[in-house]
């Protein structure tokens, strides 16, 4: 489904520059659980990024079902945003101004279609906030705004979920939960690469991907998958 | 949802900053409208003062002012002419008047043209100096459709006088008291209602025995010439007056009207650009607000554009906040513009009404939403320009 070929990227020029990912080749297949460790500065972050169109790359190509994208256009990595990739962050990024019905909306507003509040609470349902839709985003716990972020991120039923330290804000329970729907959302077909660096979290995933200094230094298996 | 519902739920979560940069705009707007209403409001008195003179020529006598000069040195100015028209030439004027007149209204034997003579002499009474006015009684209310008798009556015997409403009110004239011009007695038949004009501060005799109480028999100061059509061709009477006639000059008031409508067109036209500038401040204003706001919201954009959104619904977003700014700049220019004009128009050209012009809210509206749209352009094109990626890692 995915696959990441010889990718760096670089900050600055000259000797101020920094090198964020060296030479990353990849491949991730539909239905995969992948997750990316590493210490902070390792490139984990940059490299969801870069696979979801949010950051350009330096070198090297990604190709997605075969096709190359990222060299496509701002307007052909809209259209990708709005199916086949979606976003999950460490900081929600709902917009504070929404209730959590209208965050979840937002990307059928984007994509044109029609955007009424019934499916956009049936997937508030699926998180587990089916009666807290009409709460602002400054009035839910950090766990209940990251189930909102997840079911914006379903609600254009995307075939891969890149997520950036889904869990980095929650205490280990709520955490927990969370990672419990994941595992929910993969179970039901979706692609996941999260970015964590709990080592808990990470062994729920079915494969590890460690990163230093821009490098793959292990990518195997997890104890999910091995028992 | 629709995407103007996401600005403006975004937009009422805002509400100070999109009243701020409203402001700017309607400062520009403000101007433009106070300046336009004061301008209709004085263009409106200038045509009111048109359509009560009518189709009228003042003839007065022709004197001319010429520089005295020796060398270099100027000497001052010396005054060429008679000081009064002669009477006898008032058949010469009708009947000129006529004459152009005549082909037009074939129809008609009776005279088209109607005199109303006057001799102004300057006088006292009880002490207080005024200008006493000697009219021929016949013609008079002719010409002046507009006075309107408030007291007594109006003048009809060769001793009767008739009061401006200010003379009757400083003086305590009233109908039935007896006056003094230069030994001559009058009785005050009536008093005029107000008018707006000098002619309240006047007392009115009949032209005959104000020409013998001054020993001017024979003359006149000035003569009012109303053509009895609505669309005559009054300065063509005026030249055929001046080309007939020698020592007089006559003016068509029209000419008078349009010469004060031209200077009020340019003082109009000069105060517009002018504000020109301040809409100019105004678009600077809301640009920067709008940079600001464009700084302020990058995670917001980021957000956006990360869960589908385009550049173009990006500079669609901007574009209704800047129709917001603009409609609510429009509106509160509009209502502070008018107040402007309330406050200052009086000041401005003395004796105006001014009055609300519904059709200036459009225009209002249309030019703050036209500044605020093009102050935004460049902000909203900037916040297009962001990585994603940038937008959350600059915070």
């Amino acid at each position: 489904m995915l696959e990441v070929k010889n990718v760096s990227k670089y900050y600055g020029q000259g000797h101020t520059r920094v090198t964020a990912l060296d030479g990353v080749s990849m491949a991730v297949n539909d239905g995969d659980y992948v997750a990316i460790m590493g210490p902070s500065g390792s490139g984990k972050s940059t490299l969801v990024n870069i696979i979801g169109g949010l950051d350009s790359l330096s070198c090297g190509e990604i190709h997605l079902d075969g096709k190359r994208i990222d060299d496509r256009n701002e307007n052909s990595l809209v259209e990708l945003r709005r199916g086949e990739i979606a976003y999950i962050f460490q900081q929600y990024h709902l917009l504070p101004s929404l209730t959590a019905v209208e965050n979840v909306m937002l990307p059928l507003t984007f994509a044109g279609t029609r955007a009424d509040q019934s499916t956009a609470l049936k997937m508030l349902e699926e998180v587990g906030l089916g009666k807290r839709g009409h709460h602002r985003p400054a009035q839910l716990s950090g766990g209940e705004q990251q189930r909102v972020a997840i079911a914006r991120a379903l609600v254009g039923k995307p075939r891969l979920i890149l997520a950036d330290e889904p869990t980095g804000n929650m205490d280990r329970k709520t955490g927990a939960q969370i990672m419990a729907l994941f595992d929910f959302l993969n179970k039901e077909g979706h692609t996941i690469i999260t970015v964590t660096h709990d080592p808990a979290v990470a062994e729920l995933a079915h494969r590890l991907i460690m990163l230093e200094d821009g490098k793959i230094t292990e990518d195997r298996p997890t104890t999910a998958v091995c028992g | 949802m629709k995407l103007f519902q996401v600005v403006l739920k975004d937009i009422s979560s805002r509400k100070k900053r999109l009243f701020y940069a409203a402001l700017g705009v309607a400062v520009g707007t403000m101007t433009i409208i106070g300046i336009l209403t004061v301008a209709d409001a004085g263009q409106q008195r200038i045509y009111d003062q048109l359509d009560k003179y009518g189709p009228n020529i003042l003839v007065t006598p022709a004197i001319t002012s010429l520089d005295m000069q020796m060398g270099n040195m100027n000497l001052g100015t010396v005054s060429v002419g008679d000081n009064y028209i002669e009477e006898s030439k008032l058949p010469a004027i009708k009947k000129t008047g006529n004459d152009i007149l005549a082909p037009l209204n074939a129809h008609t034997s009776s005279d088209l043209v109607t005199l109303a003579p006057k001799l102004y002499v300057n006088t006292e009474i009880n002490g207080t100096k005024i200008v006493a006015v000697g009219i021929d009684s016949r013609y008079e209310m002719s010409v002046k459709l507009w006075w309107e008798v408030s007291r007594g009556s109006y003048i009809f015997d060769p001793h009767d006088a008739l009061a401006g409403s200010m003379v009757s009110e400083l003086l305590g004239i009233n109908p039935g008291d007896s006056i003094d011009l230069n030994g001559t007695g009058f009785t005050v038949a009536g008093v005029l209602a107000s008018t707006g004009s000098d002619d309240d501060y006047r007392v009115f005799v009949p032209l005959n025995t104000l020409q013998q109480a001054f020993d001017k028999e024979g003359l006149i100061s000035s003569v009012d010439v109303r053509g009895c059509c609505t669309t005559c061709p009054i300065e063509e009477v005026a030249d055929g007056i001046n080309n007939a006639v020698t020592g007089i000059r006559a003016v068509a008031i029209k000419q008078v009207a349009a010469s004060e409508m031209g200077m009020m067109e340019k003082v109009s036209s000069t105060m517009l650009s002018l504000s020109g500038i301040t809409l100019a401040v105004g678009l600077f204003g809301v640009a920067n607000t709008m940079l600001a706001s464009v700084n302020e919201r990058l995670k917001d954009i980021g957000i956006m554009r990360a869960v589908g959104a385009s550049r173009r619904q990006i500079v669609k977003i901007f574009t209704y906040e800047a129709l917001a700014i603009g409609i609510l700049g429009g509106l509160l220019g509009y209502a502070a513009g008018n107040m402007l004009a309330f406050a200052l128009g009086p000041f401005i050209f003395e004796g105006i009404e001014i009055a609300f012009i519904p059709v200036y809210l459009p225009l209002s509206i249309g030019v703050a939403t036209l500044i605020s749209v093009v102050a935004t352009g460049y902000p909203a094109f900037r916040a297009t320009k962001f990585k994603v990626a940038d937008s959350f890692r600059s915070l």
